[in-house]
């Protein structure tokens, strides 16, 4: 088993030794190909049937802690569309992170389904989950959570990286326009140590659209952010959503309340309507 | 009142007499405090001046950002103060060094931490034992005598001889808050302390609180929960580096 | 040119972690270079030194004679056996060198200087043919002494007459010792010149090149039998010793080639430590690297890395490392090589060709350099990477601990240690694989630098049994013989001697139950009270005086007769006289070659010597020997009596000089192993850093919380510096434990490298506890910087953060 894996390992290794020894031309023909492709799987999502790009089924999830066993979530149902500004709302301890930890497959429901732009990813193993997070979601994390030893614009790049979206000439510039469209592109060349916090969330919402995902996911992205600072991030998720991608923002903030087009709040683990 | 604050030998020359509750425990004069950086400086916390009274439960409320979390620090000498001047009964904690601020602190606030920072490798009972060994308080036997009780004091009596990791988040929070008063500190300061608990523990965690206000300590609480903040005596409401009620 | 961003993100931590990137590329850097080194260094000497060696027609054989003339030398190579024989003079003299210091000096007589054809020299500078009153000198000799091509030089000659020669040339001579190994210089001369000093022209060594298998031991020895047998003895020559070249060399071999194979056996297995070492190093700073990243790679795979791409990224730095690393270690290497090379060029007298890199060597160094590191870090780098997104970046608080082992149980049970210092066992057995890294590198640095000690230890306990064999304060040997009691009565003259005894030797063969017969072996007969020896008893007893038919045999004899034993009876032969005799004792080794010890008198009687000594013995006081001035006063009396008696001009030997002689080329090896275990135990005192550095690091958390309960300045550092220290006990105990069997195999290996004997054995408990005082200082220094970089963190900078 460990060998197994071992090899695999290994092999990763020399796989991607043997690109970068090859330069890089293969990796061009792909990702021709890849940008072939993209404009109409976009255009194909918006035409699918129920129009929801997130479905949540009878989601539990119950953790094990040396006190017993924690119930976070206790069959949540849940329909997201497309274009969608969903709040999550909830005291701590609630389960709104637990939900949005299910929908980004960070973490795996103990039942229920978890169905995300026509996939069923509480199915897929860890590798297939980051490929597919990679690919059709952006994460925003609380800390932000940059490479602290990577430029804003490496930041911005590293998911088309690991993706292999765009063409390498391409990417630079397509984290810059990113940048920009952030209102950060100023300080492209500086390492995340050398910007405000604020300024750091705005590099890791264009780090989050940098495979033009159809989902961005935001866990208490204004959590440490001083009210000014936190409203400006809102107002470029509210911007995100007009150009048609669906925004969920978990917050115990009321203020994202007024941006949201619509609000669910959790309560020990399960949706009060509202 | 200095009499409830232990001196730099470890005596506390009053023993845990009440003093009288009209003259402050703690003063801030004018406090500010500015951070330096890249970004440009950020004002936390502007010209704050600030009297709290032995034996007042005073919680400190905010948004994020509004400056709790720097002005508690300020006050348990966790970070430096820019400008104005902290007391707490005759000391200047703001000219103390990092040294003789953590011999002091240790004597007399005990700080109970949103993520319970207990000390993995060592049991609950050695938790709880840490903080006496360090200011070098109390015989051994005594130390060992004192940290039972008041694992009892927290209902934890049982769990003395386990590791922190296979307690729950609510019992883990309360050997935090046993290992806060290991010394005696007159002062208990605490950030967030029900942040990371289910609804249950987070009340007994408070109850606990009460309980020592009631037998004389001071407690400083920071936290944006504004049912929680209610349950204080006193609440100093911050926005933007300023105090605001 | 765009690069991809995951490997501007390798390149960009590497720099970022400077001093940590750069204590891996030293790792790997310095096992390679010593790998190297060593390697190359073997190889070169293999091609100079042995190069050199052979191509002079090294001579197999020699066969010392009684006084003869170039003739035999003619008749020996007529034989179908021998390729080539030359006939030798060696004779000793005394040389004038540097401020007036007299210098022992071998003094060569070839036949023809113009056809050197065994044991040819290369000429250096002047002439290679010496004229009547010139000499040659051998190069190192030459340099000793301060001599050049044209000066004149002094000789005395053993009756004290001094002569004035002119430098001619100097030559090169691998065949001879080095003077720096041996003390005694080489000189050339014509035979006219030794007439000129007072000597009579004669030849007295023949130096042989045999056909055939030139390697074989069997062979070669039979030939020279042969020689003896149907050659020289039938011309009425006398063979005093057939014996092969060098310090128990084997034939065709440089005389050190042995040594220098131990030699280079012993430095390679340090190579491999080194490695060992290196490796350690690598793994625990590359886990480091990764407990430090674990967020990183949560956040890396939450936009959509894979886990081969992460893998892949951290084992394409680890191949970075390994490169920067190759390319310290190449050049170092190849400079070590140069180093060691020289060292012995310069000792044994060999010239160095082209320091260059054999694509075997680099090869090596290639493999080594860049398997290694990848090989050690598989595992880390496979289950660093493995952890999940929600664990790697939703770990808030002080980190979950895994259950506890035996370790944690055991740790459980003391209940008495204050918390702060319970702080600092438990947290030493935390991060187990790397502590296990730690200590195993400080346990062989431990066991190593034990062993050196060992090694000296037993070295010293060598010679003293040796030393149990030379229980006189003088002797002087008498060439010819001399009658016992005129000899005996001589050497009682000497004010303060109040023992003198003779000694006689011959050689004997033992003729075996099928009726073959053994090499020669010496025999000494040795009056049966004798008092000047001290033997040393494997097994039987001493003789006991009045037994004339028992003898005494040493350990060298069984290795090569393996049927003697204590009761055996063996048939000696000297000459036609043959009689057998009870063996009684064994004694141990003592650098004197298959032994023999008998009764004086049934030694007269099987040799027909009676009443003839060859040496003689004295001392001071019987029971115990005096000190080495006294040593050397009665030595020069003994040689000024005997001169005047005209019984012996040979000079004195003292029991005192043969110590001081050992000791010397001893502290030269026992220097080259201490300076190994030192570096060995820097190594392992910079693991020991970079481990509690790491600690440190990953502990900042904890550090805080214990500034905020309460800590001072020196309540953190001592938290740090004990946990130090319990590491450096273990390591001791651990080491101490490995030390017996290291330092046995080390020792054995000097031992029998240096004298070709076997060992004697002796553990050095002094060794021992010097290394527990230093690895205890090792761990203090080791933790003093991290506990420093703890004692430093503010409690705000530790709990902010998050």
């Amino acid at each position: 088993m460990i060998y197994r894996e071992l090899q695999r390992n290994v092999w990763g290794g020399v796989s991607i030794l043997f690109k970068v020894v090859n330069n890089f031309e293969v990796e061009e023909n792909q990702e021709t190909k890849y940008t072939d492709s993209r404009a109409p799987r976009k255009g194909q999502s918006h035409s699918q049937g129920d129009g929801h790009l997130i479905e949540l089924r009878d989601l539990v999830k119950v953790y094990k802690t040396p006190a017993g066993d924690f119930p976070a979530l206790n069959g949540i149902n849940l329909k997201v569309g497309r274009g969608e500004f969903l709040a999550v709302l909830g005291k701590s301890g609630a389960g709104k992170s637990t939900l949005i930890n299910m929908i980004t497959c960070i973490d795996s429901p103990t039942s229920g389904e978890v169905i995300v732009n026509g996939a069923a990813v509480h199915k897929l193993n860890e590798d297939q989950k980051a490929r597919w997070r990679g690919e059709n979601l952006g994460v925003v994390f609380q800390f932000f959570q940059l490479l602290p030893s990577l430029n804003l614009i490496e930041n911005v790049t590293i998911p088309m990286d690991f993706r292999n979206t765009y063409p390498l000439g391409e990417r630079k510039e397509r984290a810059l326009h990113l940048l920009e469209q952030v209102g950060i592109a100023e300080h492209a060349y500086k390492t995340p140590a050398k910007i405000s916090g604020g300024q750091q969330q705005r590099v890791a919402i264009a780090r989050a659209l940098a495979n033009d995902p159809p989902l961005v996911v935001a866990d208490e992205p204004t959590g440490n952010l001083d009210s000014r600072t936190a409203g400006e991030i809102f107002d470029l998720f509210s911007a995100l959503v007009d150009q048609g991608t669906t925004v969920l923002v978990v917050s115990h903030d009321k203020e994202v309340a007024n941006r949201a087009t619509r609000m669910v709040e959790i309560t020990d683990g399960e949706i009060k309507t509202h | 009142m200095n009499s409830i604050l232990w001196d730099d030998h470890g005596h506390k020359p009053n023993g845990n007499g009440k003093s009288n509750g009209n003259t402050s425990l703690i003063e801030l004069r004018r406090v500010g405090k500015t951070y330096q950086t890249s970004a440009g400086r950020f004002d936390a916390l502007k010209g704050v001046s600030l009297e709290i009274k032995q034996g007042e439960f005073v919680s400190i409320i905010g948004k994020s950002g509004s400056g709790k979390t720097t002005l508690i620090n300020l006050i348990t000498g966790i970070d430096d103060p820019t400008e104005g001047e902290i007391f707490i009964g005759d000391t200047p904690v703001h000219k103390l060094n990092e040294g003789q601020m953590a011999a002091w602190r240790g004597l007399n606030i005990g700080i109970v931490f949103q993520f319970f920072q207990l000390l993995p490798t060592l049991t609950v009972l050695e938790n709880v034992m840490l903080p006496m060994g360090l200011c070098n308080l109390y015989t051994r036997a005594g130390r060992y005598e004192r940290a039972r009780h008041l694992l009892e004091l927290v209902d934890l009596a049982e769990q003395a001889d386990k590791l922190p990791n296979k307690l729950s988040g609510g019992q883990q929070q309360r050997a935090a808050i046993a290992r806060a008063l290991a010394n005696d500190p007159p002062i208990i300061a605490t950030d967030e302390p029900t942040g990371n608990l289910d609804s249950r523990s987070a009340e007994a965690v408070m109850k606990l609180f009460e309980d020592l206000v009631a037998q004389g300590k001071t407690i400083l609480m920071v936290t944006h929960d504004g049912d929680l903040a209610k349950r204080a005596k006193r609440t100093i409401a911050l926005a933007d580096g300023v105090i605001v009620n | 040119m765009a690069l991809h961003t995951r490997w501007s993100k390798i390149f960009k931590d590497m720099w970022s972690y400077r001093s940590r990137s750069l204590l891996v590329i030293f790792s790997i850097a310095i096992g390679v270079a010593a790998v190297g080194m060593i390697n190359n260094a073997g190889r070169i000497i293999q091609r100079d030194l042995y190069g050199t060696f052979t191509a002079g027609n090294p001579a197999v054989l020699e066969i010392y004679v009684s006084p003869f003339q170039k003739d035999l030398a003619k008749a020996v190579q007529g034989m179908r056996e021998i390729e080539s024989a030359q006939a030798r003079r060696v004779e000793s003299a005394s040389v004038l060198g540097r401020k007036d210091h007299w210098e022992d000096v071998g003094l060569n007589v070839l036949p023809d200087f113009n056809a050197v054809h065994v044991n040819q020299y290369n000429l250096q500078n002047g002439v290679s043919v010496p004229g009547t009153r010139e000499i040659l000198l051998e190069r190192q000799s030459a340099d000793k002494l301060g001599l050049a091509v044209g000066d004149e030089v002094t000789i005395e000659m053993a009756d004290e007459r001094r002569y004035t020669l002119t430098v001619a040339g100097i030559v090169h001579d691998v065949y001879v010792m080095p003077f720096a190994l041996l003390g005694e210089a080489t000189g050339y001369i014509s035979m006219d010149t030794l007439e000129w000093l007072g000597e009579a022209p004669y030849f007295n060594r023949l130096d042989i090149v045999v056909t055939g298998n030139k390697f074989d031991k069997d062979h070669v020895l039979t030939v020279g039998n042969l020689a003896r047998d149907r050659v020289i003895e039938p011309s009425g020559y006398k063979v005093f010793r057939i014996g092969i070249p060098g310090i128990g060399s084997d034939p065709g071999e440089h005389w050190a080639q042995s040594q220098i194979k131990g030699f280079l056996l012993i430095l390679q297995i340090m190579g491999i430590l080194a490695i060992f070492l290196s490796g350690g190093l690598v793994i625990n700073t590359v886990s480091a690297i990764l407990a430090q990243q674990i967020k990183q790679i949560g956040i890396m795979r939450s936009v959509g890395a894979v886990r081969h791409q992460i893998s892949g990224m951290y084992l394409i730095n680890v191949l970075v490392f390994s490169a920067l690393g190759l390319l310290i270690a190449i050049p170092l290497g190849l400079l070590g090589s140069w180093g060691l090379v020289n060292f012995a060029a310069n000792f044994l007298n060999f010239d160095v060709g082209q320091i260059d890199l054999s694509l075997k060597v680099l090869s090596l160094q290639l493999a080594l350099g860049l398997l290694m590191p990848v090989g050690v870090v598989l595992i880390p780098v496979f289950a660093g990477t493995r952890i999940s997104v929600y664990n790697a970046i939703y770990q808030n608080g002080l980190g979950g601990e895994k259950e506890g082992g035996w370790i944690e149980e055991l740790l459980s049970k003391f209940r008495n240690l204050s918390p702060p210092v319970m702080l600092s066992l438990r947290n030493t057995f935390r991060k187990k694989a790397r502590l296990a890294f730690t200590i195993v590198t400080l346990t062989l640095a431990g066991a190593m630098f034990i062993a050196v000690f060992s090694t000296r230890a037993s070295l010293t306990k060598q010679i003293n049994d040796i030393g149990r064999y030379i229980a006189y304060d003088a002797a002087l040997s008498i060439p010819g013989g001399a009658n016992k009691r005129t000899v005996e009565r001589e050497a009682l003259r000497i004010p303060g001697v109040s023992l003198a005894e003779g000694w006689a030797n011959a050689v004997a063969v033992i003729e075996r139950v099928d009726g073959s017969q053994s090499a020669e072996v010496d025999l000494v007969g040795l009056p049966g009270d004798t008092a000047t020896i001290d033997p040393l008893l494997l097994d039987g007893t001493w003789l006991i005086a009045g037994q004339p038919q028992q003898v005494v045999v040493n350990d060298d004899l069984l290795d090569e007769e393996a049927d003697i034993r204590v009761g055996s009876e063996i048939v000696l032969k000297v000459g036609e006289s043959k009689r057998t005799y009870q063996v009684v004792g064994v004694l141990s080794k003592h650098l004197s070659g298959p032994r023999i010890y008998m009764d004086y008198n049934a030694f007269g009687k099987l040799t027909g010597r009676q009443n003839q000594v060859d040496v003689v013995r004295v001392l001071a006081n019987p029971g115990s020997t005096s000190s080495s001035a006294q040593q050397e006063l009665i030595a020069q009396q003994l040689e000024e009596r005997f001169q005047n008696a005209k019984l012996s001009t040979s000079a004195a030997s003292t029991r005192h000089a043969f110590f001081e002689k050992f000791t010397d080329v001893f502290d030269i090896i026992l220097i080259v192993l201490l300076i190994m275990a030192v570096v060995l135990a820097i190594v392992g005192g910079l693991g020991l850093t970079g481990t509690m550095g790491m600690n440190v690091f990953e502990r900042t958390r904890e550090i805080g919380v214990l500034r905020a309960v309460g800590a001072s300045n020196l309540a953190v550092r001592s938290v740090v510096v004990v946990e130090g220290v319990v590491v450096a006990l273990i390591s001791w105990a651990l080491g101490a434990f490995l030390s017996g069997p290291s330092g046995r195999a080390l020792a054995g290996a000097v031992i029998n490298a240096v004298l070709k004997a076997d060992l004697s054995y002796k553990y050095s408990v002094s060794g021992l506890f010097i290394w527990l005082g230093i690895v205890v200082l090792i761990g203090v220094l080791s933790s003093l910087v991290p506990a420093q970089n703890a004692a430093r963190l503010r409690v705000r900078e530790v709990l902010d953060y998050e």
